[in-house]
Protein backbone atom coordinates (compact mmCIF):
# COMPACT_ATOMS: atom_id res chain seq x y z
CA UNK A 1 0.00 0.00 0.00
CA UNK A 2 2.52 2.38 1.13
CA UNK A 3 4.59 1.68 -2.29
CA UNK A 4 1.21 2.29 -4.17
CA UNK A 5 1.14 5.71 -2.19
CA UNK A 6 4.45 6.72 -3.25
CA UNK A 7 4.18 5.98 -6.92
CA UNK A 8 0.28 8.42 -6.58
CA UNK A 9 2.77 11.21 -4.77
CA UNK A 10 5.21 11.05 -7.18
CA UNK A 11 2.77 10.85 -10.64
CA UNK A 12 0.39 13.90 -8.93
CA UNK A 13 3.37 15.99 -8.76
CA UNK A 14 4.92 15.26 -11.97
CA UNK A 15 1.47 15.65 -13.67
CA UNK A 16 0.40 19.06 -11.54
CA UNK A 17 4.15 20.35 -13.14
CA UNK A 18 2.89 19.98 -16.57
CA UNK A 19 1.90 23.58 -17.73
CA UNK A 20 -0.80 21.55 -20.66
CA UNK A 21 -2.51 20.80 -17.31
CA UNK A 22 -2.87 24.62 -16.03
CA UNK A 23 -3.97 25.49 -19.91
CA UNK A 24 -6.85 22.95 -19.72
CA UNK A 25 -7.94 23.76 -16.22
CA UNK A 26 -7.31 27.72 -16.84
CA UNK A 27 -9.01 27.38 -19.97
CA UNK A 28 -12.07 25.42 -17.67
CA UNK A 29 -12.51 28.16 -15.24
CA UNK A 30 -13.15 31.00 -17.87
CA UNK A 31 -16.05 28.67 -19.27
CA UNK A 32 -17.53 28.24 -16.03
CA UNK A 33 -17.30 31.89 -14.98
CA UNK A 34 -18.48 32.59 -18.78
CA UNK A 35 -21.80 30.58 -17.68
CA UNK A 36 -22.48 33.87 -16.19
CA UNK A 37 -22.49 35.60 -19.63
CA UNK A 38 -25.10 32.91 -21.05
CA UNK A 39 -26.88 32.99 -17.83
CA UNK A 40 -27.35 36.88 -18.61
CA UNK A 41 -29.03 37.14 -22.02
CA UNK A 42 -31.42 33.77 -21.10
CA UNK A 43 -34.84 35.22 -19.84
CA UNK A 44 -35.54 34.67 -16.47
CA UNK A 45 -33.45 31.14 -16.54
CA UNK A 46 -30.42 32.76 -15.86
CA UNK A 47 -29.43 30.15 -12.73
CA UNK A 48 -30.93 27.31 -14.64
CA UNK A 49 -28.38 28.00 -17.54
CA UNK A 50 -25.56 29.31 -15.38
CA UNK A 51 -26.25 25.28 -13.73
CA UNK A 52 -26.12 23.17 -16.69
CA UNK A 53 -23.35 25.16 -18.28
CA UNK A 54 -21.03 25.18 -15.29
CA UNK A 55 -21.93 21.51 -14.99
CA UNK A 56 -21.54 20.37 -18.53
CA UNK A 57 -18.34 22.50 -18.86
CA UNK A 58 -16.75 21.01 -15.20
CA UNK A 59 -17.62 17.39 -17.17
CA UNK A 60 -16.56 17.75 -20.53
CA UNK A 61 -12.82 19.24 -19.15
CA UNK A 62 -12.82 16.81 -17.09
CA UNK A 63 -13.08 13.98 -19.38
CA UNK A 64 -10.94 16.09 -21.47
CA UNK A 65 -7.40 16.14 -18.85
CA UNK A 66 -8.50 12.72 -18.26
CA UNK A 67 -8.70 11.66 -22.15
CA UNK A 68 -5.82 13.81 -22.51
CA UNK A 69 -3.79 12.44 -19.45
CA UNK A 70 -4.79 9.04 -18.88
CA UNK A 71 -4.02 7.99 -21.99
CA UNK A 72 -0.38 9.51 -22.12
CA UNK A 73 0.44 8.27 -18.78
CA UNK A 74 1.84 4.89 -19.34
CA UNK A 75 3.04 5.29 -22.76
CA UNK A 76 5.06 8.84 -21.52
CA UNK A 77 6.73 6.30 -18.65
CA UNK A 78 7.65 3.96 -21.32
CA UNK A 79 8.73 6.19 -24.23
CA UNK A 80 11.07 8.14 -21.68
CA UNK A 81 11.98 5.21 -20.15
CA UNK A 82 11.65 6.51 -16.95
CA UNK A 83 9.65 3.13 -16.25
CA UNK A 84 12.98 1.68 -15.57
CA UNK A 85 13.37 3.83 -12.54
CA UNK A 86 10.57 2.11 -10.95
CA UNK A 87 10.08 -1.20 -12.05
CA UNK A 88 13.73 -1.96 -11.27
CA UNK A 89 12.63 -1.48 -7.56
CA UNK A 90 11.32 -3.61 -5.25
CA UNK A 91 7.71 -2.64 -7.30
CA UNK A 92 5.47 -4.88 -8.28
CA UNK A 93 3.73 -4.22 -11.91
CA UNK A 94 0.13 -4.27 -9.95
CA UNK A 95 1.26 -1.77 -7.40
CA UNK A 96 2.79 0.57 -10.05
CA UNK A 97 -0.24 0.42 -12.41
CA UNK A 98 -2.58 1.06 -9.31
CA UNK A 99 0.17 4.22 -8.17
CA UNK A 100 -0.32 6.06 -11.43
CA UNK A 101 -4.21 5.13 -11.29
CA UNK A 102 -4.78 6.70 -7.76
CA UNK A 103 -2.10 9.79 -8.88
CA UNK A 104 -3.77 10.34 -11.89
CA UNK A 105 -6.97 10.28 -9.63
CA UNK A 106 -6.18 12.50 -7.36
CA UNK A 107 -5.27 14.91 -10.59
CA UNK A 108 -8.47 14.60 -11.60
CA UNK A 109 -9.91 15.30 -7.89
CA UNK A 110 -7.75 18.47 -7.59
CA UNK A 111 -9.02 20.21 -10.70
CA UNK A 112 -12.60 19.13 -9.99
CA UNK A 113 -12.37 20.96 -6.44
CA UNK A 114 -10.76 23.72 -8.37
CA UNK A 115 -13.52 23.75 -10.76
CA UNK A 116 -16.15 22.77 -8.34
CA UNK A 117 -15.19 25.57 -6.19
CA UNK A 118 -15.56 28.29 -9.18
CA UNK A 119 -18.50 27.07 -9.64
CA UNK A 120 -20.08 27.27 -6.47
CA UNK A 121 -19.00 30.59 -5.31
CA UNK A 122 -20.80 32.17 -8.79
CA UNK A 123 -23.64 29.76 -7.85
CA UNK A 124 -23.72 31.69 -4.72
CA UNK A 125 -23.00 35.10 -5.89
CA UNK A 126 -25.83 34.77 -8.02
CA UNK A 127 -28.46 33.08 -5.98
CA UNK A 128 -27.34 33.61 -2.09
CA UNK A 129 -27.95 29.70 -2.05
CA UNK A 130 -26.39 26.75 -2.89
CA UNK A 131 -28.67 23.44 -3.46
CA UNK A 132 -26.80 20.48 -1.89
CA UNK A 133 -27.86 19.07 -5.05
CA UNK A 134 -24.91 20.90 -6.74
CA UNK A 135 -22.28 19.33 -4.53
CA UNK A 136 -23.99 15.57 -5.44
CA UNK A 137 -23.43 16.38 -8.75
CA UNK A 138 -19.81 17.82 -8.24
CA UNK A 139 -18.97 13.96 -6.57
CA UNK A 140 -20.80 12.35 -8.95
CA UNK A 141 -18.90 14.18 -12.13
CA UNK A 142 -15.65 13.19 -10.56
CA UNK A 143 -16.52 9.55 -10.25
CA UNK A 144 -17.44 9.66 -14.01
CA UNK A 145 -13.99 11.12 -14.32
CA UNK A 146 -12.39 8.52 -12.15
CA UNK A 147 -14.19 5.47 -14.16
CA UNK A 148 -13.09 7.01 -17.23
CA UNK A 149 -8.93 7.56 -15.74
CA UNK A 150 -9.21 3.64 -15.48
CA UNK A 151 -10.44 3.35 -19.20
CA UNK A 152 -7.98 5.25 -20.37
CA UNK A 153 -5.54 3.53 -18.69
CA UNK A 154 -6.46 0.06 -19.66
CA UNK A 155 -6.46 1.38 -23.68
CA UNK A 156 -3.04 3.14 -22.73
CA UNK A 157 -1.74 -0.63 -21.80
CA UNK A 158 -1.51 -1.92 -24.96
CA UNK A 159 -2.53 1.05 -27.67
CA UNK A 160 -0.66 4.18 -28.92
CA UNK A 161 -1.61 7.55 -27.06
CA UNK A 162 -3.96 8.55 -30.24
CA UNK A 163 -5.49 5.58 -30.67
CA UNK A 164 -6.16 4.81 -26.92
CA UNK A 165 -7.84 8.54 -26.53
CA UNK A 166 -10.09 8.01 -29.55
CA UNK A 167 -10.89 4.18 -28.10
CA UNK A 168 -12.05 6.46 -24.84
CA UNK A 169 -13.53 9.02 -26.55
CA UNK A 170 -15.77 6.32 -28.02
CA UNK A 171 -15.94 4.40 -24.99
CA UNK A 172 -17.59 8.09 -23.40
CA UNK A 173 -19.92 8.50 -25.92
CA UNK A 174 -21.38 4.76 -25.96
CA UNK A 175 -21.22 5.34 -22.00
CA UNK A 176 -23.25 8.53 -22.36
CA UNK A 177 -26.43 6.87 -25.14
CA UNK A 178 -26.39 3.18 -23.21
CA UNK A 179 -29.78 4.12 -21.81
CA UNK A 180 -30.91 5.27 -25.70
CA UNK A 181 -29.37 2.26 -26.96
CA UNK A 182 -31.70 0.41 -24.13
CA UNK A 183 -34.81 1.36 -24.95
CA UNK A 184 -33.95 0.83 -28.89
CA UNK A 185 -32.77 -2.47 -27.88
CA UNK A 186 -36.20 -3.30 -26.44
CA UNK A 187 -38.02 -2.71 -29.44
CA UNK A 188 -36.11 -4.14 -31.92
CA UNK A 189 -35.68 -7.76 -33.67
CA UNK A 190 -34.65 -10.55 -31.42
CA UNK A 191 -31.16 -10.98 -32.60
CA UNK A 192 -30.40 -6.69 -32.65
CA UNK A 193 -32.37 -6.72 -29.66
CA UNK A 194 -29.45 -9.18 -28.08
CA UNK A 195 -26.39 -7.18 -30.17
CA UNK A 196 -27.77 -3.76 -28.63
CA UNK A 197 -27.89 -5.33 -25.05
CA UNK A 198 -24.74 -7.02 -25.07
CA UNK A 199 -23.54 -3.63 -25.65
CA UNK A 200 -25.68 -2.08 -22.49
CA UNK A 201 -24.02 -4.29 -20.65
CA UNK A 202 -20.67 -4.20 -21.39
CA UNK A 203 -20.37 -0.65 -21.70
CA UNK A 204 -20.54 1.16 -18.52
CA UNK A 205 -23.84 3.57 -18.23
CA UNK A 206 -22.01 6.83 -17.76
CA UNK A 207 -25.29 8.43 -17.81
CA UNK A 208 -25.62 7.47 -13.72
CA UNK A 209 -22.98 9.84 -12.69
CA UNK A 210 -25.09 12.80 -14.47
CA UNK A 211 -27.11 14.76 -12.10
CA UNK A 212 -27.41 17.57 -14.26
CA UNK A 213 -31.24 17.66 -14.77
CA UNK A 214 -31.46 16.78 -10.81
CA UNK A 215 -29.62 19.98 -9.91
CA UNK A 216 -32.05 22.59 -12.02
CA UNK A 217 -35.34 21.39 -9.58
CA UNK A 218 -32.83 20.93 -6.76
CA UNK A 219 -33.21 17.16 -5.75
CA UNK A 220 -30.51 15.32 -4.41
CA UNK A 221 -29.60 11.58 -5.08
CA UNK A 222 -31.96 9.55 -2.68
CA UNK A 223 -29.77 7.13 -0.43
CA UNK A 224 -30.17 3.94 -2.38
CA UNK A 225 -29.31 6.11 -5.84
CA UNK A 226 -25.78 7.11 -3.71
CA UNK A 227 -25.11 3.84 -2.92
CA UNK A 228 -25.96 1.77 -6.14
CA UNK A 229 -23.89 4.17 -8.21
CA UNK A 230 -21.05 3.54 -6.19
CA UNK A 231 -21.22 -0.14 -6.04
CA UNK A 232 -21.58 0.56 -9.90
CA UNK A 233 -18.59 2.57 -10.00
CA UNK A 234 -16.65 0.55 -7.56
CA UNK A 235 -17.35 -2.57 -9.60
CA UNK A 236 -16.75 -1.02 -13.07
CA UNK A 237 -13.50 0.31 -12.08
CA UNK A 238 -12.24 -2.51 -10.46
CA UNK A 239 -13.21 -4.44 -13.53
CA UNK A 240 -11.20 -2.18 -15.96
CA UNK A 241 -8.49 -2.15 -13.83
CA UNK A 242 -8.28 -5.74 -13.40
CA UNK A 243 -7.96 -5.89 -17.24
CA UNK A 244 -5.43 -2.95 -17.77
CA UNK A 245 -2.92 -4.77 -15.33
CA UNK A 246 -3.57 -8.19 -16.83
CA UNK A 247 -2.45 -6.37 -20.17
CA UNK A 248 0.35 -4.75 -18.46
CA UNK A 249 1.87 -7.56 -16.56
CA UNK A 250 2.77 -9.03 -19.69
CA UNK A 251 4.31 -5.70 -21.50
CA UNK A 252 8.10 -5.94 -21.96
CA UNK A 253 10.18 -2.67 -21.55
CA UNK B 1 47.25 -24.64 13.96
CA UNK B 2 46.65 -21.21 12.50
CA UNK B 3 47.23 -22.35 8.62
CA UNK B 4 44.30 -24.75 9.27
CA UNK B 5 42.22 -22.53 10.51
CA UNK B 6 42.82 -19.81 7.99
CA UNK B 7 42.17 -22.22 5.48
CA UNK B 8 38.65 -23.37 7.24
CA UNK B 9 38.08 -19.41 7.31
CA UNK B 10 38.84 -19.03 3.41
CA UNK B 11 36.71 -22.19 2.35
CA UNK B 12 33.56 -20.58 4.65
CA UNK B 13 34.68 -17.28 2.92
CA UNK B 14 34.38 -18.94 -0.60
CA UNK B 15 31.24 -21.27 0.32
CA UNK B 16 29.30 -18.20 1.57
CA UNK B 17 30.39 -15.70 -2.03
CA UNK B 18 29.05 -18.73 -4.12
CA UNK B 19 25.62 -18.76 -2.55
CA UNK B 20 25.07 -15.14 -2.30
CA UNK B 21 25.90 -14.94 -6.06
CA UNK B 22 24.02 -13.71 -8.89
CA UNK B 23 23.25 -16.64 -10.99
CA UNK B 24 21.74 -16.66 -14.76
CA UNK B 25 21.16 -20.30 -15.65
CA UNK B 26 20.66 -21.22 -19.71
CA UNK B 27 18.76 -17.79 -20.08
CA UNK B 28 17.40 -17.59 -23.45
CA UNK B 29 15.45 -14.46 -25.26
CA UNK B 30 14.33 -14.10 -28.49
CA UNK B 31 12.77 -11.29 -30.54
CA UNK B 32 10.71 -11.31 -33.87
CA UNK B 33 12.03 -8.98 -36.66
CA UNK B 34 9.17 -8.65 -38.73
CA UNK B 35 8.58 -12.66 -39.71
CA UNK B 36 11.70 -13.25 -38.34
CA UNK B 37 12.91 -14.37 -35.09
CA UNK B 38 16.59 -13.15 -33.84
CA UNK B 39 18.02 -14.50 -30.80
CA UNK B 40 19.33 -11.60 -28.59
CA UNK B 41 20.39 -14.18 -26.08
CA UNK B 42 21.39 -17.87 -26.24
CA UNK B 43 21.04 -20.18 -23.48
CA UNK B 44 23.31 -17.82 -21.31
CA UNK B 45 24.90 -18.72 -18.13
CA UNK B 46 26.97 -17.70 -15.74
CA UNK B 47 27.89 -17.40 -11.48
CA UNK B 48 29.13 -13.33 -10.07
CA UNK B 49 30.55 -14.51 -6.66
CA UNK B 50 29.76 -11.96 -4.07
CA UNK B 51 32.43 -9.06 -4.25
CA UNK B 52 33.45 -9.33 -7.30
CA UNK B 53 33.39 -6.87 -10.08
CA UNK B 54 32.26 -8.67 -12.89
CA UNK B 55 32.49 -6.89 -16.39
CA UNK B 56 29.75 -8.46 -19.07
CA UNK B 57 31.58 -7.02 -22.29
CA UNK B 58 30.27 -7.46 -26.08
CA UNK B 59 30.29 -5.48 -28.97
CA UNK B 60 26.58 -2.88 -30.06
CA UNK B 61 23.84 -5.39 -30.23
CA UNK B 62 25.45 -8.94 -28.44
CA UNK B 63 23.03 -9.09 -26.04
CA UNK B 64 24.44 -7.05 -22.30
CA UNK B 65 21.40 -4.98 -22.04
CA UNK B 66 18.73 -7.70 -23.16
CA UNK B 67 20.30 -9.77 -20.31
CA UNK B 68 20.10 -7.05 -17.82
CA UNK B 69 16.81 -6.19 -18.42
CA UNK B 70 16.50 -9.89 -17.80
CA UNK B 71 17.95 -9.69 -14.63
CA UNK B 72 15.63 -6.56 -13.45
CA UNK B 73 12.51 -7.76 -15.19
CA UNK B 74 11.98 -5.69 -17.72
CA UNK B 75 12.09 -7.94 -20.11
CA UNK B 76 11.27 -11.65 -19.52
CA UNK B 77 13.50 -14.69 -20.55
CA UNK B 78 11.74 -17.04 -22.92
CA UNK B 79 13.70 -19.80 -21.01
CA UNK B 80 16.03 -20.32 -18.36
CA UNK B 81 16.28 -18.29 -15.16
CA UNK B 82 18.69 -15.34 -13.23
CA UNK B 83 18.78 -16.00 -9.81
CA UNK B 84 20.38 -13.86 -6.16
CA UNK B 85 20.94 -15.79 -3.14
CA UNK B 86 18.94 -18.62 -4.63
CA UNK B 87 15.89 -16.41 -5.29
CA UNK B 88 14.24 -15.43 -8.69
CA UNK B 89 16.21 -12.29 -9.34
CA UNK B 90 12.83 -10.20 -10.70
CA UNK B 91 11.71 -10.78 -7.05
CA UNK B 92 10.61 -7.97 -4.63
CA UNK B 93 12.67 -9.44 -2.00
CA UNK B 94 15.64 -9.98 -4.40
CA UNK B 95 15.48 -6.02 -6.21
CA UNK B 96 15.51 -4.82 -2.26
CA UNK B 97 19.24 -5.63 -2.62
CA UNK B 98 19.90 -4.05 -5.86
CA UNK B 99 21.01 -0.73 -7.42
CA UNK B 100 20.41 -0.40 -10.92
CA UNK B 101 21.37 2.12 -13.58
CA UNK B 102 20.14 1.59 -16.82
CA UNK B 103 22.04 2.43 -20.10
CA UNK B 104 21.01 6.05 -20.42
CA UNK B 105 19.58 6.90 -17.07
CA UNK B 106 16.32 8.99 -17.92
CA UNK B 107 14.06 10.59 -14.57
CA UNK B 108 10.53 12.26 -14.82
CA UNK B 109 11.51 15.78 -16.01
CA UNK B 110 9.65 17.85 -13.37
CA UNK B 111 11.50 16.52 -11.13
CA UNK B 112 14.54 18.17 -8.96
CA UNK B 113 18.03 15.23 -8.44
CA UNK B 114 16.56 15.38 -4.39
CA UNK B 115 13.26 14.68 -4.87
CA UNK B 116 14.61 11.44 -7.72
CA UNK B 117 16.15 10.31 -4.89
CA UNK B 118 13.41 10.67 -2.33
CA UNK B 119 11.31 9.05 -4.47
CA UNK B 120 13.54 6.04 -5.18
CA UNK B 121 14.36 5.81 -1.77
CA UNK B 122 10.51 5.89 -0.60
CA UNK B 123 10.09 3.23 -3.16
CA UNK B 124 12.63 0.63 -0.90
CA UNK B 125 10.98 1.90 2.45
CA UNK B 126 14.04 3.18 3.82
CA UNK B 127 13.96 6.32 6.98
CA UNK B 128 12.87 9.86 5.51
CA UNK B 129 15.89 11.25 7.81
CA UNK B 130 17.92 8.80 5.97
CA UNK B 131 17.29 9.32 2.72
CA UNK B 132 17.94 12.96 3.51
CA UNK B 133 21.53 11.82 4.54
CA UNK B 134 22.17 9.86 2.20
CA UNK B 135 21.07 11.74 -0.94
CA UNK B 136 23.32 14.63 0.65
CA UNK B 137 26.10 12.48 0.52
CA UNK B 138 25.30 11.05 -2.77
CA UNK B 139 25.19 14.09 -4.60
CA UNK B 140 28.33 15.21 -3.24
CA UNK B 141 29.87 11.93 -4.04
CA UNK B 142 28.77 12.15 -7.61
CA UNK B 143 29.46 15.85 -7.60
CA UNK B 144 25.94 16.79 -8.60
CA UNK B 145 25.44 19.22 -5.30
CA UNK B 146 25.07 22.20 -6.38
CA UNK B 147 22.63 20.98 -8.56
CA UNK B 148 20.19 19.32 -6.34
CA UNK B 149 17.21 21.60 -6.48
CA UNK B 150 17.07 21.96 -10.73
CA UNK B 151 15.04 20.33 -12.74
CA UNK B 152 16.29 17.16 -13.92
CA UNK B 153 15.15 18.24 -17.82
CA UNK B 154 17.58 20.51 -17.74
CA UNK B 155 20.56 17.86 -16.71
CA UNK B 156 23.73 17.19 -19.34
CA UNK B 157 24.01 13.81 -20.36
CA UNK B 158 26.79 13.22 -18.47
CA UNK B 159 24.74 15.11 -15.15
CA UNK B 160 22.17 12.60 -15.69
CA UNK B 161 24.75 9.65 -15.41
CA UNK B 162 25.39 10.88 -12.45
CA UNK B 163 22.10 11.08 -10.97
CA UNK B 164 22.04 7.90 -12.16
CA UNK B 165 24.95 6.13 -10.13
CA UNK B 166 23.81 7.79 -7.00
CA UNK B 167 20.02 6.81 -7.60
CA UNK B 168 21.70 3.16 -7.69
CA UNK B 169 23.18 3.90 -4.34
CA UNK B 170 20.55 4.95 -2.61
CA UNK B 171 19.77 1.75 -1.04
CA UNK B 172 23.11 0.88 0.03
CA UNK B 173 22.62 -2.27 -2.40
CA UNK B 174 24.40 -5.58 -2.28
CA UNK B 175 24.81 -5.87 -5.87
CA UNK B 176 24.98 -3.16 -8.25
CA UNK B 177 24.06 -3.79 -11.80
CA UNK B 178 25.46 -1.01 -13.81
CA UNK B 179 24.33 -0.92 -17.50
CA UNK B 180 27.50 1.37 -19.61
CA UNK B 181 27.75 3.23 -16.74
CA UNK B 182 31.25 5.15 -18.02
CA UNK B 183 29.29 5.85 -22.01
CA UNK B 184 28.86 9.87 -22.33
CA UNK B 185 31.30 10.99 -19.05
CA UNK B 186 34.24 12.93 -19.60
CA UNK B 187 37.71 11.37 -18.85
CA UNK B 188 37.10 13.14 -15.13
CA UNK B 189 33.78 11.86 -14.64
CA UNK B 190 35.28 8.40 -15.58
CA UNK B 191 38.20 8.61 -13.49
CA UNK B 192 35.69 9.48 -10.48
CA UNK B 193 33.07 6.95 -11.65
CA UNK B 194 36.07 3.98 -11.82
CA UNK B 195 37.16 5.56 -7.88
CA UNK B 196 33.16 5.24 -6.94
CA UNK B 197 33.17 1.31 -8.52
CA UNK B 198 36.17 0.41 -6.49
CA UNK B 199 35.08 2.25 -3.33
CA UNK B 200 31.95 0.02 -3.73
CA UNK B 201 33.97 -3.13 -4.19
CA UNK B 202 35.75 -2.03 -1.02
CA UNK B 203 32.86 -2.09 1.00
CA UNK B 204 32.42 -5.98 -0.26
CA UNK B 205 29.38 -4.76 -2.80
CA UNK B 206 29.23 -7.39 -5.89
CA UNK B 207 29.28 -5.12 -9.03
CA UNK B 208 27.94 -6.60 -12.48
CA UNK B 209 28.51 -3.67 -15.05
CA UNK B 210 28.59 -3.73 -18.57
CA UNK B 211 30.62 -1.69 -21.29
CA UNK B 212 32.84 -2.03 -24.45
CA UNK B 213 35.28 0.80 -23.13
CA UNK B 214 37.58 -2.53 -22.62
CA UNK B 215 40.53 0.07 -20.94
CA UNK B 216 37.93 0.62 -18.21
CA UNK B 217 37.27 -2.69 -17.32
CA UNK B 218 40.51 -3.91 -17.65
CA UNK B 219 41.32 -1.55 -14.92
CA UNK B 220 38.75 -2.51 -12.64
CA UNK B 221 37.10 -5.96 -13.19
CA UNK B 222 38.12 -9.12 -11.33
CA UNK B 223 36.12 -11.15 -13.79
CA UNK B 224 34.94 -10.43 -16.87
CA UNK B 225 32.37 -12.64 -19.80
CA UNK B 226 32.63 -11.91 -23.56
CA UNK B 227 29.45 -12.31 -25.48
CA UNK B 228 28.75 -12.01 -29.29
CA UNK B 229 25.46 -12.88 -30.69
CA UNK B 230 23.90 -13.62 -27.27
CA UNK B 231 26.36 -16.51 -26.41
CA UNK B 232 29.07 -16.44 -24.12
CA UNK B 233 32.34 -16.61 -26.09
CA UNK B 234 34.76 -16.41 -22.61
CA UNK B 235 34.51 -16.49 -18.62
CA UNK B 236 37.21 -15.53 -16.16
CA UNK B 237 39.91 -13.07 -15.29
CA UNK B 238 40.51 -10.51 -17.60
CA UNK B 239 44.25 -12.01 -17.26
CA UNK B 240 43.30 -15.46 -18.37
CA UNK B 241 41.82 -13.65 -21.87
CA UNK B 242 44.62 -11.81 -22.30
CA UNK B 243 47.14 -14.56 -21.52
CA UNK B 244 49.28 -11.62 -20.22
CA UNK B 245 50.47 -10.93 -23.36
CA UNK B 246 48.51 -8.76 -25.60
CA UNK B 247 45.88 -5.87 -24.77
CA UNK B 248 42.41 -6.81 -23.61
CA UNK B 249 40.79 -4.95 -26.53
CA UNK B 250 43.49 -6.72 -28.91
CA UNK B 251 42.42 -10.23 -27.07
CA UNK B 252 38.61 -9.51 -27.21
CA UNK B 253 38.93 -8.56 -31.17
CA UNK B 254 40.16 -11.88 -31.42
CA UNK B 255 37.90 -13.79 -29.75
CA UNK B 256 34.43 -12.24 -31.69
CA UNK B 257 35.78 -12.08 -34.80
Amino acid sequence: MKTIWVIARNTFIETIREKILYAIVGFSLLVIVASLLAGSVSLGQDVRVIQTFGLTAMTVFLLVITIFVGSHLLYKETEQKTIYLTLTKPVTRVWFYLGKFVGLSLVIGASALLMGLVYVILLWAKTGFVAPANYWAIGFTILEAWLVVAVGMMFGSFASPISSALYSFGLILIGHSTTTIHAIAQKSAPTIRYLLEGVYYAFPNLEKFNLRNEVVYAISPNPTQVITTLIYFVAFTALLLALGIAVFRKNEF
Amino acid sequence: MLRQYLICQSIILYAKALSNMLKLQKLTKQFWLGSKPFTAVNSLSLEVATGQVFGFIGLNGAGKTTTIKMITGLLFPDSGQSSWKKQDSTSVESKKKFGFMPEHPQFHRHLSATEVLSYVGELFEIDPTIITKRTKVLLKQVGLADSAKIPVRNFSKGMRQRLGFAVALINNPELLILDEPLDGLDPIGRAEFKKLILEQKAANKTIFLSSHILSDIDEICDQIAVIDKGKLLFIGSPKKLTGGKKSLEAAFVELVR
